[in-house]
């Protein structure tokens, strides 16, 4: 018996523009074990959040495969899927967008409660409703209040409530944190951290923040331009970053750090380049220090160059 | 045991419109004005009796100028023209309400279709609807109460194509961006079907835009039934309609304007009260758009 | 005379809304020297960015109230100029650099067109081409060929957009360069690079430079002296050095621990507790103090004044009075 919870195969999510196909995600392949936390991480762009969407099947990919618990559920219609939605679950970045207006806290948090007929009649519905409120320590004395009365903090709070209402064993969290103040996100952080030792949640954790990234996941990929270029454990990762780009990202970060202990900063060229009919060709490779003609003649596959360590580049190969 | 829980008093965001809407002098001046005129109309069934003091001819007081005992003077035939005015609230204030309100709902179904699902569906809509609001309102109505006959109805219909246009629109314009918002994706990933996301979410949130075209559009909608009237083609005479009204006085502008003048008022004074009414939802439904 | 550039001296804005007055900043002093960067931190709501409006007599009125104080640019107080001189100095002495690129930008002028008008609006001698041709040397200056003068503000990414904004601020060699979290918008890498030329430039044109942000990184990057903000008062400031690495407020000590940044993975974080108080009706005593880990009884008798520790570090808290206070982070 395995303990994968999650698997993707060779996942692919092209949108037609104007201007021709726009690779989105192009080919990503990744497991996820229970209980444990996988990190996206990549810039604007990358494909990370269309990743978790496509997971979740709130976005039709183009091809690929997506095994949930060993069930092949790529081409399950909306119907198909409802009972799956009790499984998996999402949480967003803008606690302003993701929540609707018109609706009280209670009716927010109780609403897939009552969608799934998990919980019967009012009263045991409320008992369900404080009780998560109290879960994700949001007090019980704002039960009919309304988003917009609340702040950010406690509005990713409810967000966070909702999810958890099903009971799911899967959670994507797509930038659950970005868009709150330091003290705040770490708030949410211990919180999310906390519910999953308590409940065995396993959660793919999207973010650009590498430092929130570190400080969460078992592992860690990191994407450019949608596809996959490092993928290993978050340990490793840190310790012996590979891929030109991850190098580039870790460096980037700018450390609270002031005086002797500070790292060394090394800046990248160049901008993210458009995942509108690409060549085929390392996609870094615009941007990269060490581009060599190889690098142009194909686009590099990921290659395992220690237990659980993938990268994809022509230095490695 | 019972737990009580000492809950923090909310403000609904529909709460927080009405506290806004108070502080507009000109929103509240036309809101009064409308509340008088409905109560009015509807009491006009029990103090006048129709037969006899609304269509009935009383020739030995016919013409006479605006007094104390026919504050807005009579008609060619002897009719009290302030009871014919009341009275004929009801023909306008509910042939535009009811128009409206069945323009609203044909408007909504199909605009929140077009702008939820896009594709196919959203380009007939949309042509359709481009074609109707290529036409003058009026000539719409010309064309269906000449096919269809002229009566009450028909005149209610008439007038509600081309509100159901214009509600379409307003409604597929914010259905397309509240589908972008993550509350949706929210819905969709708990798993709910689309009829209920557009039902509970997606048209509750789209109403701030609805309401306002509401007021404004009962407005050009009586301003419309009348103008359908004064061309002999809306409510059938003697019914006291507003249009109508005006429509019989024409032949005495020279010797007796007011019988002309005083629908005319009417009629602005109530478009005018509905339309500052819409600009005070407007700013009370959407603070950030105020300067 | 002193050699401050830009003095704010006992700064309070109100802004009186329909609900209630709201206490954006409550009495704050700063002082930037000659080629300084000073760095002004903190959260939501802490009263930074309305700090930097006041500077330019900006704030929306009505509901925004400056109620008392100060604003000295090179001697000149801003707040009783006269409206068209105050025109003048916008633009000219001080520029200013928004969060958001795009709206920044009018999207109907293409970017060598907005960067000349703004040289030409401060040089009435320039001649049109004078204008263009400066225009031209700034977007080399930010890292932008000069052959896209042309492009319209749409045709850049939110990078380039943003290095415009910077040529466009700096055209006029401004005394004082505000940016109100400049980099917030732009992805790390991207960021890393406008950080690195907004530092250089910074030298090139011998300006000051305000830094608004809440990112202690930034922060860490680009400033000489920072001051920490929280609900309109300033409760720590003094060097970066001093302040990163010999924390004296407990709010400063907290925003450090809620940073994941260098802990090790797995270890919880330290939050700080509770919420930022609501600024319509802020705690009596000290404002923090709901929050603080340290709190005392005396910290609820009133606002403790911004005292020096030494070195020119000042610190708005009464645990200070005791000489061995100490907060856990330097122990």
């Amino acid at each position: 018996m395995t303990n994968i919870i999650l698997e993707v195969q060779d996942l692919k999510k092209y949108f037609t523009t104007a201007k021709g196909q726009l690779h989105a995600v192009d080919g990503v392949t990744f497991q996820v074990e229970k209980g444990t936390t996988l990190g996206i991480v990549g810039e604007s762009g990358c494909g990370k959040s269309t990743t978790g969407r496509s997971i979740l099947k709130l976005i039709e990919p183009t091809s690929g495969k997506i095994l949930f618990n060993g069930e092949d559920i790529t081409h399950y219609d909306k119907r198909k899927m409802r009972p799956l939605r009790t499984e998996m679950q999402i949480i967003f970045q803008d606690p302003f967008s993701s929540l609707d207006p018109r609706q009280t806290i209670s009716q927010i948090i109780s609403e897939p409660l009552i969608e799934h007929n998990l919980v019967k009649g009012r009263q045991a519905i409320e008992k369900r409703t404080l009780e998560l409120m109290d879960t994700v320590g949001l007090a019980s004395r704002l039960v009919n209040t309304y988003p917009h009365e609340l702040d950010g903090g406690r509005r990713q709070r409810i967000g966070i409530a909702r999810a958890l209402a099903v009971n799911p064993q899967l959670i994507v969290c797509d930038e659950p944190v970005s868009a709150l103040d330091v003290s705040i996100q770490a708030q949410v952080l211990n919180l999310l951290k906390k519910l999953q030792k308590d409940l065995g949640l396993t959660y793919i954790f999207i973010t650009h923040d590498l430092a929130v990234v570190k400080y969460f996941s078992d592992n860690i990929a990191v994407m450019y331009l949608g596809q996959m270029v490092e993928k290993s454990s978050s340990d490793d990762l840190f310790k012996s970053p590979t891929h030109p780009y991850t190098q580039a990202l870790l460096s980037a970060i700018p450390y609270p750090i002031v005086g002797k202990d500070k790292p060394e900063r090394k800046l990248i060229k160049g901008e993210i380049t458009s995942p509108v009919n690409l060549p085929d060709e390392c996609r870094f490779s615009k941007r990269c220090d060490y581009t060599v003609e190889k690098c142009l003649e194909r686009n590099p596959a990921l290659k395992e160059i220690s237990p659980g360590h993938f990268v994809a580049c022509a230095r490695v190969e | 045991m019972e737990t009580t829980i000492e809950k923090t008093k909310s403000r609904s965001l529909a709460s927080e419109t009405w506290r806004r809407l108070k502080k507009n002098k000109g929103a509240i001046i036309g809101l009064i004005f409308l509340v008088v005129l409905v109560i009015a109309a509807l009491a006009s069934g029990f103090i006048y009796d129709y037969d006899t003091q609304i269509i009935g001819q009383n020739i030995s007081q016919r013409l006479q100028r605006p007094s104390s005992e026919f504050w807005f003077g009579t008609d060619q035939v002897g009719r009290d023209i302030f009871a014919r005015i009341l009275y004929g609230a009801r023909y306008s204030l509910s042939i535009s309400a009811g128009s409206v309100l069945i323009g609203l709902i044909t408007g909504i179904i199909l605009g929140a279709v077009a702008g939820f699902y896009g594709g196919l569906a959203d380009d007939i809509i949309m042509r359709i609807a481009d074609v109707l609001y290529a036409i003058p309102n009026i000539m719409i109505a010309v064309v269906i109460v000449s096919l269809l006959g002229s009566s009450t109805i028909n005149l209610l219909l008439a007038l509600s194509v081309s509100a159901a246009t214009s509600f379409a629109r307003i409604t597929r314009a914010s259905v397309m961006t509240i589908r972008g918002q993550e509350y949706i994706e929210s819905a969709n990933a708990i798993g709910m079907p689309n009829w209920k996301i557009i039902l509970k979410h997606v048209i509750p949130n789209c109403l701030s835009p609805i309401i306002v075209q509401v007021t404004l559009l009962i407005g050009t909608t009586i301003i419309a039934a009348s103008s359908l009237s004064f061309l002999g083609i809306g409510v059938p005479a003697p019914a006291p309609e507003w249009g109508a009204m005006l429509s019989e006085g024409r032949d005495f502008m020279r010797s007796a304007s007011y019988i002309c003048i005083i629908p005319g008022l009417v009629i602005m004074a109530t478009v005018l009260a509905l339309n500052l009414l819409g600009d005070g939802l407007r700013d009370a439904l959407d603070p950030k758009m105020k300067t | 005379m002193t050699e401050n550039i830009l003095e704010i001296k006992d700064l309070v804005v109100h802004y009186e809304t329909d609900d209630g007055v709201v206490y954006a900043v409550n009495g704050i002093s700063l002082a930037i020297g000659k080629g300084q960067t000073l760095g002004l931190v903190g959260e939501t709501g802490a009263g930074k960015t309305t700090t930097a409006l006041s500077i330019l007599n900006l704030v929306p009125n009505p509901p925004g109230v400056i109620k008392s104080g100060e604003i000295l640019l090179d001697n000149i107080n801003m707040l009783s100029l006269p409206a068209r001189e105050l025109q003048n100095v916008r633009g000219k002495d001080v520029a200013m650099i928004f969060q958001d690129p795009m709206t920044a930008l009018n999207p109907v002028m293409t970017i060598g067109e907005q960067i000349a008008e703004s040289v030409m609006l401060h040089h009435k001698d320039f001649s049109k081409e004078d204008c263009i041709e400066r225009a031209k040397e700034m977007l080399r200056q930010v890292g932008i060929d000069d052959s896209r003068a042309a492009d319209y503000p749409h045709q850049l990414s939110g990078g380039m957009r943003q290095r415009v904004v910077i040529a466009i601020a700096l055209a006029c060699n401004p005394k004082l360069l505000i940016a109100d979290e400049p980099t917030t918008a732009l992805d790390v890498t991207i960021q890393a690079q406008v950080l690195a030329l907004m530092k250089q430039l910074k030298q090139e044109f011998n300006t000051v430079m305000l830094l608004i942000t809440h990112d202690l990184g930034v922060v860490a990057e680009v400033c000489d002296e920072v001051a920490v903000m929280y609900a309109g008062h300033i409760v720590e400031k003094g060097s970066a050095y001093d302040v990163f690495n010999h924390t004296l407020h407990p709010y400063t000590e907290g925003l450090f621990n809620s940073l994941p940044n260098l802990r090790e993975r797995g270890e919880e974080l330290v939050p700080i507790k509770g919420m930022m108080p609501d600024p319509m009706q802020l705690p009596t005593g000290c404002v923090f103090a709901p929050r603080c880990p340290y709190v005392m009884d005396k910290c609820r008798l009133g606002q403790p004044e911004l005292k020096d520790h030494g070195q020119s570090h000042f610190v708005a808290c009464i645990a200070y009075d005791s000489e061995d206070f100490k907060l856990r982070r330097n122990s």
